[in-house]
């Protein structure tokens, strides 16, 4: 018996029950990013009273590294705000928020780059300004930072292994689990590695496929 | 007694801070006439035209469309009040405008683009609104494009889908932005020429152009702006043919040659 079949084969089920983990770890995380982000965004560029308060925020989701902010939401948070009650939890939000502070930059650089003229047609014809945000400023920036929203996603997923530094049973818990049970990290560590890879090029093969689709759609050139 | 003019401009001021753009416009355009306005860059045409429908809000003076006050209106103790953006919006769609840059949606097809206004600001049903965008494409002349999106059409073909989608917020008055300024040569005629349509059909227009054959053509009249100020303003023939101020006369000769 090789020590692939041993060690890795073999433990198969504790492996995908760990990345199973980690896939709903970086969905929940990725919606929240998404959600938060064009929310920073919005408040930042559309609502004057609470835009420092975004300000803030993103630079502080941008500013704090990962790990301290983990750590922090996981162990600070309970006792401040009695929220959030698990570290799964704690795990998905401490990702999301910190992407929320990128894609809130990212979101903002799209819709600053909507040509001016854009807006002003459809102003001319007599849209109303939301009307103009949803119709014609929106779909444009998503167009546009849909590659970096793709990125933002891999680095997710790459930011998720130290989820497991607050228990959160991870493909990368699972893993360091079973090193530490038979002490023979190589087949074990590679094939991990080897996991990560293959999750992080397929979300950025895809993104980039559905990216390209649609702006060749448009008869733009591939970004 | 005085038919109501299409466009009626009064005393119109525009300033950028300090930079004093437009300093006291006045002049009609009456329905179903074209005017043209002529003037070095910078002389504020623009700002005229964006002031017109308000994409700039003037600093004073007062427009009128058909009658009706844009932008200010006055309130009951007679004060001059800017009119809320809801109204401003209504009254933008009795305006149909061209800019140089075209300014299509290059995420909607060009059908997207036409029906757009009609369908969302109009409230048209869908159905209603591609029988009016098919028919706006069809008067410049480009309904084999109706599928295509803008980013596959020429610089000329993508103007025309921009007059078109003016068009079909079925405005009282069209207004041009140096229509042909950002398009090749060989281009320009084919703009032109469905602008000469439009104009034949009894269009109301304001058209600012450098394209002086085309203003004496189809102009009723023309208008040379000058520093912020008409300098000079009558028919055609006078204004680009014998034209009494000595700025319009250097200006003219720079493109007369
Ligand atoms: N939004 C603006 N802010 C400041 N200055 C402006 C703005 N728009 C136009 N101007 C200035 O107003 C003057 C007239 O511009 P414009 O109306 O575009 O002239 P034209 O169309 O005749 O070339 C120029 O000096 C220009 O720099
Ligand atoms: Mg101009």
């Amino acid at each position: 018996m090789s020590n692939w079949e041993r060690l890795v084969w073999n433990q198969q089920g504790v492996l995908l029950q760990g990345l199973g983990v980690t896939v709903e770890v970086c969905l929940i995380a990725f919606a929240v990013a998404i959600t938060g982000g064009l929310t920073l965004c919005l408040i930042r560029t559309y609502f004057p009273p609470l835009r420092f308060a975004a300000i803030v925020l993103i630079e502080f989701f941008r500013a704090t590294p990962i790990f301290v902010q983990l750590v922090w939401i996981a162990y600070v948070w309970p006792e401040l705000f009695g929220w959030p009650n698990s570290f799964f939890t704690a795990g998905w939000l401490a990702l999301g928020l910190q992407s929320s502070g990128y894609l809130a930059e990212t979101f903002r650089a799209g819709i600053e780059g909507v040509a001016r003229g854009h807006r002003e047609a459809g102003y001319s014809v007599g849209m109303s300004p939301l009307l103009v945000f949803q119709r014609i400023v929106m779909p444009q920036a998503v167009l546009t930072v849909s590659p970096s929203i793709v990125n933002q996603f891999t680095v997710i997923v790459k930011s998720s292994t130290l989820i497991s530094v607050i228990t959160v049973q991870d493909l990368m818990f699972q893993a360091m689990k079973l090193v530490n049970v038979w002490y023979e990290p190589i087949e074990i560590l590679t094939v991990t590695a080897g996991i990560y890879i293959v999750m992080v090029f397929l979300v950025s093969t895809a993104g980039k496929m559905l990216a390209d689709l649609l702006r060749r759609r448009y008869g733009l050139a591939a970004a | 007694m005085d038919v109501m003019p299409a466009i009626r401009v009064v005393d119109l001021r525009k300033n950028f801070g300090a930079l004093e753009v437009l300093k006291g416009v006045s002049f009609d355009v009456h329905t179903g006439s074209v005017v043209s306005m002529i003037g070095a860059s910078g002389s504020g045409k623009s700002t005229l035209l964006r002031c017109i429908n308000f994409l700039e809000t003037p600093s004073s003076g007062d427009i009128f469309i058909d009658g009706e006050p844009m932008g200010f209106r006055s309130d009951a103790s007679g004060q001059r009040r800017l009119r809320p953006l809801s109204e401003v919006n209504l009254m933008r769609r009795e305006l149909g405008m061209v800019f140089q840059q075209f300014n299509l949606w290059p995420h909607m097809t060009v059908l997207g683009n036409v029906i757009e206004a009609p369908i969302r600001v109009r409230g048209m049903s869908r159905k209603q609104a591609v029988a009016l965008g098919e028919e706006c494409l069809a008067r410049v002349h480009l309904s084999e494009k109706a599928r295509e999106y803008p980013a596959r059409l020429s610089g000329g073909q993508q103007q025309r889908v921009a007059i078109a989608r003016a068009l079909a917020i079925q405005p009282k008055a069209m207004l041009f932005d140096e229509p042909t300024s950002s398009l090749d040569p060989e281009l320009t005629d084919e703009v032109l020429s469905v602008m000469r349509e439009l104009a034949g059909d009894g269009t109301t227009m304001i058209v600012v152009t450098h394209e002086m054959a085309f203003a004496r053509e189809v102009s009723d009249r023309v208008l040379f702006l000058h520093n912020g100020l008409i300098e000079e303003e009558g028919p055609p023939e006078q204004v680009l043919g014998a034209p009494k101020s000595e700025r319009c006369r250097q200006f003219l000769s720079k493109y007369l040659h």
